[in-house]
């Protein structure tokens, strides 16, 4: 198997898969969708150790590496702004005002910026952000590593 | 070794084209063992493959 088809075929399954999920959630059967997925991830790693042209050597485990580095010293920073951001908006800490603390009691509270559902969806959408973040990443040490060079050869 | 070509010499120490490419145009710096596998697949020292100038030069652009 050509390495150009089994990326077909993992869009194929992504496909499927997405479709076998919202099913799943119509008919309210997650087992479908879980049975589903451990076979796409069977047959995956089958096609994987079809395919003949896969060649990773030091320049491509390199790019993978630095790519990854890269999209982890990023993606801590951002999570956890957000998340202690997320934490003191929850909690109303720390506030630096004295008459606060004073009169804790009778201060009105004001309202939370961010529900804790938001917090959550916001942290989901962050860890999908890191997705296109490694993608972003790859392709520049891709080219930076004479991914797209062209000779005259 | 006039005919030898970029793909020939990838697949003899496996590596891909793209990789012979990348340190042809001083875009990549190969590890001490790829040197190695270069030198030897040319029956060749290592200093008459790589030269420390150039690997400065791809450092820079690293």
């Amino acid at each position: 198997m050509e390495k150009n088809v089994f990326y077909l075929l993992i869009g194929v399954v992504a496909v499927i898969l997405l479709g076998i999920f919202w099913y799943s959630v119509e008919n309210f059967t997650p087992v479908i969708f879980s049975i589903s997925f451990l076979v796409a991830v069977i047959l995956l790693y089958l096609a994987y150790r079809r395919v003949e042209d896969f060649v990773e050597d030091e320049r491509s485990a390199r790019i993978t590496e630095k790519a990854a580095m890269r999209t982890l010293q990023v993606f801590w920073v951002c999570f956890c702004a957000f998340s202690i951001l997320a934490v003191m908006n929850l909690l109303y800490l720390p506030r630096f005002n004295r008459e606060f603390w004073m009169n804790r009691q009778s201060m009105i509270v004001p309202p939370e910026l961010l529900s804790p559902k938001m917090i959550g969806y916001t942290q989901l959408a962050l860890l999908c952000l890191m997705i296109f973040l490694y993608v972003g990443f790859r392709i520049y040490y891709a080219r930076k590593f004479g991914e797209w060079e062209t000779d005259e050869e | 070794m006039q005919d030898l070509t970029q793909e020939d010499l990838a697949k003899a120490i496996g590596v891909t084209r793209q990789t012979i490419l990348a340190i042809e145009k001083g875009k990549y710096i190969p590890s001490l063992d790829l040197a190695f596998r270069i030198s030897r697949y040319f029956k060749v020292d290592i200093e008459e493959v790589f030269s420390y100038e150039d690997m400065q030069r791809t450092v820079d652009i690293d």
